[in-house]
């Protein structure tokens, strides 16, 4: 896959549904070869045109993306998809078509993928009958790794005080750290997190998304899913939008939102004159409506960079003092919610 | 492997299978009580409810209990990933598994029959039920963990294939019963116990014991060949 699977060209769109088709953005450069923004040069996660299926109903569909070191964010709808990519990436599904390859191996064939490779699942996955230490200490047997480092993990999500304790007894948050140190404790290359911060109290949320940058820093790959968007913004340096099963978008949210240029986008513009501004406004070609609230308007445009270039030019053409203009959908949510609706 | 079978014995039975096994324990008990109240020789007696209560009853119940345990359970609950996300062969999950099935039933069940000859008062059909329960428990754990692997809902296949399969189907053929871990075992038993005539068509003693292995390893081929496959949706999916 790697070097063939580089595609010269940037932002391309995919022939997929219409309101799917921005499979945008930040396209990344390799020996001055421009590569598909859903992938990364350095890959060690290669997903390739990967189809899963449970019975009549479709998972994905041909979904091509790659991971490298750092952190990636996958973000999609309930139903979309990543649980299932997450999964067959982990080598847990099998693919109905396409292939994934990590470190350039099968993960459903070749066993020693899995010395250097973590999944934290969503579900509660750890027995109740067992304390910490006993579930982090069995993952590290299974994988040959000496006792110290199950007291390393303990430490690093902060559970070494109630290691003691059964899993049963513990809130869900201490629960999903106690995966993480399962994770941890096998010193993975590769980290596939699902839902990580589901029931991490504001505190632990810090702590965990400060943990898994940091793995990313030191160059391991941490692909990362959450419904918590603006937790992804914190955590993500790049990301993947799965939407039904197809891959939606890919890049940073940024870099996705500025080649979203033919959806409205809103900003709120506050001025001294907001109704001889909003009336103008309304007549401009970049301007696709407008409401006043005060000495606020709310603008939609669907050509932000003509708007960009008019508004102030009305405004000195008025008289107006423009107070304030900023985007009031500029976040990883409102992309989302776009990326879902088209 | 040693990881495996003390993970197995920890995490795969918790208090509720534990109290099912404990209840077919004194199950076991009262059938031995029965027997006495037949009138029959000790053995004969033991002999007459040791067929149809042990081995047709409270063997495939214990059978269903732990061999469900120790893999289906785990699979259907998601707290299967963490030993088949790991290096370890297939095939050393598969056997580790075993071990702690086979051992739970070998302190549990073996010893409950045992008991139950003595209270009979045929110390030799005690100990013959003992070995026939040990070697048919240990047959059925690994036959209902290659059930685990390959169904869903294993619990409803492994019930049928106990319950219709075995002892609807295994007693009006021969052929289905001498590949059946309950008919087995009490092929072992009968051999092994005095003045006891075992059932026609079928190997007994140690024809039994060989056929009881051949399930086993069976059990165990397939079982590892189904994790090799296995899809671990998780539950939500």
């Amino acid at each position: 896959m790697g070097g063939g699977a580089q595609r010269a060209g940037v932002a391309e769109r995919v022939g997929s549904p219409s309101h799917f088709s921005e499979r945008s953005l930040q396209a990344s450069e390799c020996d001055g070869v421009t590569l598909d923004p859903a992938l990364v040069a350095d890959a060690t996660v290669e997903v390739a045109d990967l189809s899963v299926w449970y019975g009549p109903k479709v998972a994905l569909t041909e979904l091509t993306c790659s991971f490298g070191p750092g952190v990636s964010g996958l973000l999609g709808p309930n139903g979309a998809g990543k649980t299932t990519l997450m999964r067959a990436i982990a080598g847990l599904l099998p693919p109905n078509s396409g292939t994934v390859r990590v470190e350039g191996a099968d993960p459903r064939e070749v066993l020693e993928v899995h010395r250097h490779l973590s999944l934290v699942p969503e579900d509660e996955a750890v027995p109740d009958s067992l304390t910490a230490r006993q579930f982090v200490a069995y993952v590290a047997r299974l994988h040959g790794v000496g006792k110290d480092a199950v007291d390393d993990a303990l430490d690093t999500v902060d559970l070494r005080s109630v290691a003691e304790r059964r899993v049963g007894g513990f809130s869900k948050g201490m629960r999903q750290r106690v995966k993480v140190a399962g994770a941890l404790v096998v010193d993975p290359r590769i980290l596939i997190l699902d839902e990580p911060l589901n029931g991490a109290d504001p505190v632990q949320r810090a702590s965990l998304i400060t943990l898994f940058r940091r793995l990313g820093e030191e160059g391991r790959t941490v692909i990362v899913s959450s419904h918590v968007l603006h937790e992804v913004e914190r955590l993500a340096d790049r990301v993947i939008v799965v939407v039904q099963g197809r891959l939606a978008a890919a890049g940073s949210h940024h870099a996705i939102r500025d080649t979203m240029a033919d959806r409205p986008q809103r900003f709120l513009v506050r001025t001294t004159k907001p109704r001889e501004l909003a009336a103008a406004l309304v007549e401009l070609d970049a301007v696709a409506a407008v409401a006043v609230d005060g000495a606020s308007i709310t603008v939609s445009s669907s050509t932000a960079r003509d708007l960009a270039v008019a508004l102030p030019a009305t405004a000195r053409r008025l008289g107006a003092r423009l107070l304030e203009v900023r985007p009031l959908d500029d976040s990883l949510e409102s992309l989302f919610r776009e990326l879902v609706q088209r | 492997m040693t990881a495996i079978v003390e993970y197995t014995l920890r995490a795969c039975l918790p208090l509720r299978r534990l109290i099912g096994l404990g209840l077919l324990m004194v199950a076991a008990l009262l059938f031995g009580l029965v027997g006495r109240a037949v009138e029959d020789s000790p053995a004969g007696a033991f002999a007459t409810v040791a067929n149809s209560g042990l081995f047709g009853l409270v063997l495939p119940l214990a059978g269903l209990v732990v061999g469900d345990a120790v893999l289906g359970a785990e699979v259907r609950k998601g707290t299967f990933h963490f030993t088949w996300l790991s290096p370890v062969a297939r095939w050393r999950i598969t056997v580790g598994r075993w071990i702690a099935g086979t051992g739970v039933i070998a302190v549990t069940i073996a010893p409950a029959f045992l008991v139950a000859g003595l209270i009979a008062g045929t110390r030799q059909g005690g100990w013959a039920a003992a070995a026939g329960g040990a070697l048919g428990g240990s047959a059925y754990v690994a036959v209902l963990m290659a059930v685990g692997a390959t169904f869903r809902r294993a619990a409803a296949v492994s019930l049928a294939l106990v319950f219709l399969g075995e002892r609807l189907l295994g007693t009006v053929l021969s052929g289905v019963a001498q590949w059946s871990p309950q008919w087995e075992g009490a092929a072992v038993f009968t051999a092994w116990s005095d003045g006891v005539s075992s059932r026609d068509g079928i190997p007994t003693g140690a024809g039994a014991v060989i056929r009881l292995v051949l399930i086993t390893a069976l059990g165990l081929a397939l079982t590892t060949w189904r994790l090799r496959k296995l899809k671990l949706a998780g539950p939500g999916d």
